[in-house]
């Protein structure tokens, strides 16, 4: 296989991660599920794009202003939605990655639907590891926070954390701003990746994508979400000679995974970043609520 | 326990499959002294998602092509082998199967894709892999140049969006004399937008009035508000710059409102499904075409497509067809296999296509001068009325 | 003023059939408190029965219908047997369920488009006039009224079956709590099998329906999206919640292409959305669920 197409697969692998990162901080340490996050890669990418062609700004805090602005929308629409349960605020998101979209098709600034060619190509494989690299340091550290474990607890007992005096909201609501902020670092390496960008690529499917990638590797465990985001960006592309029948194998296959390992590739397990050399796999105590006191996380 | 068992097979199996996709592959080590007995052509476009129609159109014709060609000798002596992948119509999944087109399955040159958000996209490989590519129905002009300067690697064999704008917008004034026009567009469609765009410049430059313009969003099927706001507007003729099904769609829920208008659209027109969806709505409505259906020259094509796929041949296929004339004649030319020598003799190209004379202008790699079709339907049949050029 | 009308007209036309879509979801999810994304995929595959009924077999509108309508059904029993039931065995909490659901979708859409059906856009013959009822300047299309009618009978029939049957005792009781209604006998998993076969019933009756007011492609099942937002504006797991939130979802959309900008439309209708959530969060009527653990 060559490598040029390789490195391709790899950097997408990696722009999916980051955003899988974010999104399973989320899902998976808070218990809330969007269909959004597409939405949040979009206002990334954008704004990112923005600052590296109309402002001239060097690509990295370019997109660490186009993280910002996903956090900052994040933050406006959290504040409205962060109390919704269960499927309500999985539409609400959902209609939120869909009218960030219809704004993007109507401002001609930006293109509108026909998109913006010409965008530098900046990312590369080299940055999109490092910044991986130090997306999953960042996230590794809050989780092992007591923020993290206050997270955790949220997404175990809701109920009974904000009894013990965890303000559940606050921290649905830091939750939701990385994540978007994440999103929004993964959606400024797209479209420098692609140079290109269109809101057509915004669309729910992409939220989907992500989601079922969080799901795929395990919730709760960011070992898996980086297997994940590697196995899925790489299936369809190893499918690719199936043809038409490449998106049928893929939905059976989600369904498979659903049906027969439902806690997903390592839920419930962890390789801990610090012990290359030996790749423990270390029991961890989340994604097992059964076996669970709150807080359990012995660190 | 178990689960890092299982944990291991995964990436073992990934590991292996990734090899054995790479081994799968005949090893052409001594590749660039010996040329392989088999040539490869890539086409991408969508076989699946919502531009599945056409872009399965596409491929089956490049197919049936080449499959004629391989009969009748091949190409310089060479059989040709057609690589198509699947792109879901997405930009980022065309980037990655024109990486695997020119870097894994070597191809000499690329056909597609039919949507320009795709075909910008991929220009930044084709560059780097220097194959060159020729999109079929990619209309945005920023296909083949962007900010003036001319992309080296992608061609296309259609006209551009401004010019269809200024031909329907000429015709619909100069020709068929009318003055207040009302447009119903698809927000989120780049094709869409763009034909609005240029429609809405020339009609309202030559002297016209745009009375109603509204905007409906992909992937609805009711357009009765809309349509019962531009009624209320009372204009002579309504643009319609999409796809047939929601031609079809919209133009049966316009007759049910009451609006007489004549309609009009663009190359998003011309289908069988068309006519079988709204036979009565669209009688005498205008469209702009890249070429006239009865044509002598179109009947062949049109009839072994009927007999290969027992399908009606879609507006793609006649683009699709064209490309592989183009592509053809320049690896004739160029007398190689090599992509940058194709390239070359395609920026000189000059064939006589199903759609038009196609004559690629060096400086913006388009296919220029070429004429449109005005088709009038009549009696449910798409009548040819005249070639027309805008000024 | 006549143009007002005919915009009311168009509103509840284009409600009634988000409502035919979000009654069978919403049915679903009063049970099984999830959001079952494979709805529309079985809505398609509705609309596909209903087609080739009548034109590959030539058979009349009525068997058209009632095999569309059974056809669905059974897939959506399936459905629940293969993708949902090992789950629900679990107890797994109802993300999984929306990703296997999901899983679905991807599966039905790419089945059809891969099979030898194909992606092409499918045509219903004409059973109903095309001319529209004109009432003081108001179009009204026939098609609608006969959609309007079917969806009612098919509602109320519903209505019946959940308010005074014991089955549909079975299902009030398991819709309050499936646990306790386990405990006190009821059979929840032939429960469960019933209203997945009802919502997939419903589901064919949209897909034929719809299929025959605008047309048959793989990927119709991605208007449910808007049902399932209409779903939430009326209270997920309310049946008259989806009838009210489809009907309003319809009326805001139209009015707001009608009178405001149809460029921002679904912007408009989601700030709409967003609102009525922030003063009722769980939609208009919706039903009151102790958090899921």
């Amino acid at each position: 296989m060559d490598w040029f197409y390789i490195k391709g697969i790899l950097i997408l692998s990696g722009i999916n991660l980051m955003a899988v990162l974010g999104l399973s901080l989320l899902t998976g340490f808070t218990g809330l599920f969007s269909f959004g996050h597409a939405g949040f890669m979009a206002i990334g990418a954008y704004v990112t794009a923005m600052m590296t062609i109309k402002f001239h700004l060097p690509f990295i805090p370019s997109l660490l202003i186009g993280a910002m602005g996903a956090a900052l929308a994040s933050l406006f629409i959290g504040r409205l939605t962060l109390n919704l349960k269960g499927d309500y605020f999985c539409i609400a998101t959902l209609g939120f990655g869909e009218a960030i979209r219809l704004i993007l098709d109507n401002v001609q600034y930006f293109g509108g639907a026909r998109g913006w060619p010409g965008i530098p190509m900046y990312t590369n494989l080299t940055n999109v590891v490092i910044l991986d690299i130090i997306g999953i340091a960042i996230l590794v550290n809050l989780i092992r926070s007591r923020h993290g474990r206050n997270m955790k607890a949220i997404r175990e007992e809701e109920m009974a954390s904000q009894t013990i005096g965890i303000n559940v909201f606050r921290y649905k609501m830091i939750a939701l701003a990385i994540s978007a902020a994440f999103a929004g670092v993964a959606g400024g390496m797209l479209g420098h990746y692609l140079g290109f960008l269109q809101p057509k690529m915004f669309q729910l499917i992409k939220s989907t994508e992500l989601t079922i990638i969080v799901i795929f590797g395990g919730l709760g465990s960011i070992s898996g979400s980086v297997i994940g985001a590697l196995v899925l960006t790489s299936l369809p592309e190893l499918l690719r000679t199936f043809a038409k029948w490449r998106l049928v194998v893929y939905g059976v296959a989600v369904v498979f995974i659903m049906i027969t390992r439902p806690q997903g590739l390592m839920g419930g397990y962890e390789i801990t970043a610090g012990n290359i050399k030996k790749l423990i796999s270390r029991l961890a105590s989340f994604g097992r609520p059964r076996q669970q006191t709150i807080g359990g996380d012995k660190e | 326990m178990s689960k890092r068992v299982v944990l291991l097979a995964l990436a073992t199996l990934l590991t292996l499959s990734l090899t054995l996709a790479g081994c799968s592959k005949p090893a052409d080590t001594p590749a660039e002294s010996k040329e392989p007995e088999v040539v490869k052509v890539g086409w991408i476009g969508s076989l699946t998602g919502d531009q599945a129609v056409w872009g399965t159109c596409e491929l089956n014709t490049v197919k049936m092509l080449f499959e004629d060609i391989n009969k009748n000798g091949g190409l310089l002596g060479k059989q040709i082998e057609v690589v198509g992948y699947d792109t879901r119509g997405d930009a980022t999944e065309a980037v990655n199967a024109v990486k695997r087109l020119t870097s894994q399955d070597k191809v000499v040159a690329v056909i597609g894709p039919n949507a320009s958000g795709q075909a910008i996209s991929i220009s930044a490989v084709l560059e780097e892999m220097k194959v060159p590519d020729i999109a079929t129905v990619a209309t945005n002009p920023k296909v083949t140049v962007v900010d003036g300067k001319t992309k080296p690697f992608n061609f296309r064999v259609c006209f551009i969006d401004p010019y269809q704008g200024a031909v329907a917008a000429g015709y619909a004034y100069d020709v068929l004399g009318f003055k207040k026009a009302a447009i119903l567009y698809d927000v989120a469609d780049d094709y869409s937008q763009g034909l609005t765009e240029f429609f809405e410049k020339y009609f309202v430059e030559k002297g016209g009035e745009i009375v109603a313009k509204e905007a409906f969003k992909f992937g609805d099927v009711d357009f009765r508000p809309q349509l019962s706001k531009i009624k209320n507007a009372g204009p002579e003729v309504i643009f319609m710059p999409y796809f047939f099904k929601e031609v079809a769609l919209s133009a049966n829920q316009a007759r049910e409102l009451g609006i007489n208008a004549v309609l009009m659209g663009g190359d998003g027109w011309p289908s069988e499904v068309l006519l079988e969806m709204a036979k009565d709505a669209i009688e005498g409505s205008y469209f702009v075409n890249h070429l006239d259906f009865d044509d002598p020259d179109v009947q062949e094509f049109k009839a072994a497509y009927k007999a290969k796929y027992n399908l009606p041949v879609e507006l793609n296929g006649y683009l699709a067809y064209d490309a592989v004339q183009l592509l053809v004649d320049a690896i004739k030319r160029a007398n190689s296999f090599d992509p940058v020598a194709i390239r070359d003799a395609l920026e000189t190209a000059q064939v006589k296509g199903i759609t038009g004379q196609i004559n690629i202008s060096k400086d913006t790699h388009n296919p220029e001068g070429k004429d449109a079709a005005i088709i009038k339907i009549v009696d449910g049949q798409y009548v040819f009325q005249q070639k027309y050029s805008a000024k | 003023m006549s143009a007002f009308f005919q915009q009311l007209i168009n509103g509840l036309s284009i409600g009634s059939v988000y409502a035919l879509m979000a009654v069978g979801y919403s049915l679903v999810y009063s049970i099984m408190n999830f959001s079952n994304f494979a709805h529309g995929g079985v809505i398609m595959i509705g609309a596909y029965i209903g087609f080739f009924s009548m034109t590959a077999f030539k058979l009349p509108f009525t068997a058209a219908f009632c095999f569309a309508a059974f056809g669905a059904g059974i897939l959506a029993v399936a459905i629940e047997r293969i993708a949902y039931s090992p789950l629900r065995k679990r107890n797994a909490p109802f993300l999984y369920f929306i990703i296997s659901a999901m899983g679905v979708s991807i599966f039905l859409e790419n089945i059809i488009i891969a099979s030898p059906i194909g992606p092409t856009f499918r045509t219903y013959p004409r059973v109903f006039s095309a001319a529209p009822f004109n009432i003081g300047g108001v179009n009204i299309g026939r098609l609608d009224v006969t959609m309007f009618l079917i969806s009612a009978i098919s509602l109320a029939v519903l209505v019946f079956i959940i308010e005074k049957t014991r089955t549909g005792m079975g299902i009030r009781a398991s819709a309050y709590s499936l646990r306790a209604s386990a405990l006190m006998g009821v059979n929840t998993d032939r429960i469960i099998l019933i209203v997945f076969g009802m919502g997939g019933f419903l589901a064919g009756i949209a897909g034929i329906l719809f299929g025959m007011k605008y047309t048959v492609y793989p990927q119709i099942g991605n208007i449910t999206i808007k049902s399932f937002i209409a779903a939430v504006f009326g209270g997920l797991g309310s049946l008259p919640g989806a009838v009210i939130g489809s009907v309003l979802l319809g009326i805001i959309e139209t009015f707001t292409s009608g009178y405001l900008s149809s460029q921002f439309r679904d912007l408009i209708a989601f700030v709409l959305l967003i609102f009525i959530l922030v003063v009722r969060p769980k939609g208009l009527m919706g039903k009151i669920t102790e958090d899921k653990a």
